[in-house]
């Protein structure tokens, strides 16, 4: 099957999520933690940072997975799961996965070290970030995940500099398997998690967030949104296995990016003359980071 | 004549190897590495800190040999050393890690998360400063810790270390309560002395399995743990927290004499010496200062020592009860190793804390910061203090 293609079939015929998710209408956490739960099942423990995540699972003592969550403090979702993970091993429990669900800010800021330490560690553990690109939770403040322009509580004139390349760093730990997913794509992320969930060491995996109140966008284009971000090559959906690097959608025409700024508020003040790098900056951004990842792909491709 | 009320006898002068024991010298860090093995911990996480080094050096030297079956983790931080411990305990197992200075303030935030998960994690702090750099003895880095809902308590000798950690482990897994177990830099974490070791089996006896440990984590049996909790359920959880804290004091008590009738030595949360009623002056001591005054105590016989083996939550019963025997007009002099931004040194305000409601005057002293020696010179100053006369304050720095 295409991983491409639309999902015609229900993917989740039996919930591993229970209904009354405190999210945002339109928010991107709610459904991926129904792919996520669907495919990693209830022996599992996830560890839950500081992040929306941590309101939408429900208040104590109530749980929206059916799986164990850990709760914990913003800095320390990967040393958590650390302590988790080697406790069920000395307990003989090696089948119990354990799950990082981060947002952005704890991943590309104040969980960045926590996740890099046990990156090179290669943690038997899978760390899944939903990026929605600023501290969404707290009221939308500028991450180091929030993109050029985007408008902010804390960047308020549009933010100034890009986003780190949090996906550089983690090609930089060597890690046995890492990609990027979208819900727009839901075969394509339905797969990677499976990938994920399959593989053994230090996994990670980051999805592109919807969050309507946080992007200035109307609930129904979530996933339409989602979509534009992968056909602009916003966010490139990619794929590494084993230190092998694959561009996992290559779209068939090459849309400009204003089709995916456009429609969000955020980065309203683009299009009327008030942001001074301006639109042709960001598309220069976007291309730069695309050829660079068909470079890293052609240098991964094994040799013919 | 001196008399003498003890809880507790250092080995030094015990003399007589009780039974299951073997003789050895220990640093101070030596014994909370083996205290740690002969509790049976199961998972050690590490950071590298002055002078705590040694602590995990040998943890993890002993797990390599195969002598030690536990799992050791070298994290990146000691904000992560604490979160994994806390992931671990939740899981179940008995865990344990070593601390010192920086790292211990780096770790703060999760030590109030661990205390507030009432998840019963032992962790060693070896004390020292924090800046301008110090490495040297010093307790404002653990005390300033005491409001974090963690058991503390200050150790004396090297034997005192490992009998400490030992109880730490049956009391944090009977109340649910995190301990930490402090001792001072260099003076005794590098100072070599006897140590009666226990044999495993004396220990087993004592403690049994991690059946305590955290354990919280089921995964037959789904749960979230550490959600959100609101404003009207909050203050229960500190309530049910406040009233295991206020345990703690009379539980010391119980595990040191338990303990003490299988390892033949007694504990309490705190130790009365020449405490009567022709007492003139009573010192204050915590740690190894304690150790000096003892010696000085020998050619002073109206001066008596309490030294404050539970820090907190600060003894008050076990307080009052030890000094009952002195008259009312017996003086409090109370000696701080730390500085914590405050007129009055941490020991001296928990003392006035303790002794609000009573006669008699407390004095306090700050002495020995950032590792300077307390001298037997130095306890004599601070028992020659004239606590009769209208010029001496309340507060005096001595050298």
């Amino acid at each position: 099957m295409n991983n491409m293609e639309p999902a015609n079939k229900f993917i989740i015929q039996q919930e591993n999520m229970y209904s009354g998710a405190l999210s945002c209408r339109g928010c991107g956490w709610t459904l991926l933690a129904r792919y996520v739960s669907h495919i990693m099942g209830e022996n599992t423990v996830y560890v839950v940072p500081a992040c929306c995540f941590s309101i939408i699972a429900g208040p104590n003592p109530m749980n929206l997975m059916k799986g164990t969550v850990v709760h914990t403090l913003f800095a320390a979702a990967a040393a958590t799961a650390t302590g988790v993970r080697h406790a069920l091993d000395r307990q003989g429990k090696t089948d119990t996965s354990v799950v990082v669900l981060a947002g952005d800010g704890g991943t590309f800021d104040i969980g960045l070290q926590a996740l890099s330490g046990a990156a090179a560690r290669q943690e038997n553990i899978i760390y899944i970030c939903n990026n929605n690109a600023a501290y969404m939770n707290t009221g939308v403040q500028s991450s180091t995940g929030t993109p050029s322009g985007a408008k902010t509580t804390t960047d308020p004139s549009g933010k100034k500099l890009p986003a780190k390349n949090l996906m550089g760093i983690i090609e930089a730990h060597n890690l046995p398997y890492y990609a990027t997913a979208s819900p727009a794509f839901l075969n394509d992320l339905v797969s990677k998690l499976e990938k994920a969930r399959d593989s053994r060491g230090f996994r990670f995996l980051m999805i592109d967030g919807p969050c309507p109140p946080g992007h200035k966008h109307d609930p129904e284009i979530s996933i339409e949104l989602a979509r534009l971000a992968v056909e602009t090559r916003y966010f490139p959906l990619l794929e590494s296995e084993n230190g092998e690097l694959k561009i996992s959608f290559v779209p068939k025409e090459k849309r400009p990016v204003t089709d995916y700024l456009k429609p969000q508020g955020r980065f309203a003040h683009l299009f009327n003359g008030t942001y001074s790098n301006g639109i042709e900056e960001i598309q220069k951004q976007v291309d730069d980071s695309w050829q660079r990842l068909l470079n890293i792909q052609n240098i991964a491709s094994p040799l013919p | 004549m001196t008399e003498t009320r003890t809880t507790e006898q250092p080995p030094a002068r015990q003399g007589v190897l009780p039974p299951h024991h073997t003789k050895r010298v220990m640093k101070g860090n030596s014994a909370a590495a083996v205290a740690a093995k002969l509790c049976r911990v199961s998972l050690v996480t590490a950071y590298p800190i002055t002078p705590q080094t040694s602590i995990i050096e040998e943890i993890t030297s002993m797990i390599d040999h195969g002598e030690f079956d536990a799992t050791s983790v070298n994290m990146e931080s000691e904000h992560s050393v604490f979160a994994a411990l806390k992931g671990a305990s939740l899981v179940g197992e008995r865990v344990f890690t070593a601390t010192s200075g920086q790292g211990l303030l780096y770790a703060h935030e999760v030590l109030h998360a661990i205390a507030h998960m009432r998840l019963p994690i032992v962790a060693c702090n070896v004390g020292r400063p924090s800046f301008p750099w110090n490495i040297w003895a010093d307790q404002t880095d653990s005390i300033s810790q005491r409001d974090t809902g963690w058991v503390q308590y200050y150790c004396e000798s090297s034997q005192e270390v490992l009998d400490t950690i030992i109880q730490s482990y049956k009391l944090a897994e009977k109340l649910q309560l995190p301990v930490m177990v402090v001792l001072d830099a260099f003076y005794l974490s590098h100072t070599s002395e006897n140590v009666f070791l226990p044999d495993q089996s004396l220990v087993d006896a004592f403690l049994p399995p991690a059946e305590n440990a955290g354990n919280r984590i089921d995964t037959n049996h789904p749960r979230a743990f550490g959600g959100l909790v609101g404003p009207n359920t909050y203050d229960d959880y500190n309530r049910l927290f406040w009233e295991d804290m206020n345990r703690v004091d009379e539980g010391t008590n119980v595990i040191g004499r338990e303990f003490g009738e299988h390892f033949g030595r007694h504990y309490g949360a705190v130790e009365a010496v020449n405490i009567h009623q022709n007492t003139k002056k009573i010192l204050v001591a915590m740690a190894t200062i304690t150790t000096t005054v003892r010696e000085v105590l020998d050619n002073y016989p109206d001066i008596g020592l309490l030294k404050i083996r539970l820090f907190k939550p600060f003894p008050k019963i076990s307080i009052l009860e030890a000094i009952k025997p002195a008259g009312e007009d017996c003086a409090i002099i109370t000696i701080d190793r730390n500085f914590t931004g405050d007129s009055e040194g941490a020991l001296m305000q928990e003392m006035k804390r303790a002794l609000y409601g009573n006669t008699g005057k407390v004095f306090g002293v700050y002495a020995g910061l950032g590792g300077r020696d307390v001298s037997v010179e130095t306890i004599e100053k601070i028992i020659n203090l004239d606590v009769d006369s209208p010029q001496t304050d309340e507060v005096t720095w001595i050298k």
